[in-house]
């Protein structure tokens, strides 16, 4: 997961490495992946989401459909 | 000492060591700092990567390459914070550090293609936000085959 000034330096390292674009999350949404995947990791009862808890957190940030699906095999 | 008690201290150490000196301890450090053999902790190494809490350093499952959102190794994802330089793993790690750490910091990253300089902020339990974009360039049921290149 790397940063960007743009989508348009996106598009460039995309076709520079001949990767396909996939979404891009900006920096609010970032920064709320952050605080629900670590705000309790230095504590006893942390833990990694479940998959079902991952698509909840995803969707509550816009982010949906099968790319955002830890259960998803649409795209193997 | 049941596993899953035995895993929390594991789990705990490693994380309260990183945070204390910036640095993700190996096993041997763990197992001083806990006061148990090495190799036990070596096998609850393997169980947190079960876990999908850290991941062995390949090849020498001694040392932690991750320990999510810190990184074992340095990487283009710097972080300061509480006075003390951390590695993230990734852009979304950056933020993650500053989440873990409940503080403010700063993470001094660059453009994933042209290499300009990008500041990532947080600040009093916040982002500075700017218009700068990630890449989620792997689905997120792949994220764990190969996370180094995640």
């Amino acid at each position: 997961m790397l940063l960007f000034r743009s989508e348009e330096t996106v598009n460039q390292w995309c076709a520079a490495h001949n990767i396909p674009r996939r979404p891009l999350v900006d920096l609010e949404q970032l920064w709320q992946l952050a605080v629900h995947w670590y705000a309790n990791r230095l504590t006893v009862e942390s833990r990694r989401p479940t998959s079902d808890e991952m698509v909840s957190i995803f969707n509550s940030l816009g982010l949906t459909g099968p790319f955002w699906d830890p259960k998803s095999d649409e795209w193997r | 000492m049941p596993k899953d008690d035995l895993d929390t201290k594991v789990k705990l150490a490693m994380y309260e060591m990183t945070a204390e000196t910036g640095r993700v301890p190996n096993s041997s450090e763990i197992s001083r700092r806990i006061d148990i053999e090495e190799n036990e902790v070596l096998t609850v190494f393997g169980r947190l990567h079960a876990k999908r809490i850290l991941l062995p350093e390949p090849g020498d499952p001694r040392r932690i390459r991750m320990a999510p959102p810190f990184s074992g190794v340095p990487t283009a994802f710097p972080v300061e914070a509480n006075g003390k330089q951390y590695y993230a793993n990734c852009v979304w790690d950056a933020y993650g550090i500053a989440a873990a750490l409940h503080c403010d910091a700063i993470s001094r990253a660059s453009d994933g293609h042209t290499g300009e300089p990008l500041t990532l902020e947080v600040k009093a339990g916040a982002p500075v936000l700017k218009p700068y974009v990630a890449h989620f360039a792997v689905p997120a049921g792949h994220w764990w085959d190969d996370l180094i290149f995640t």
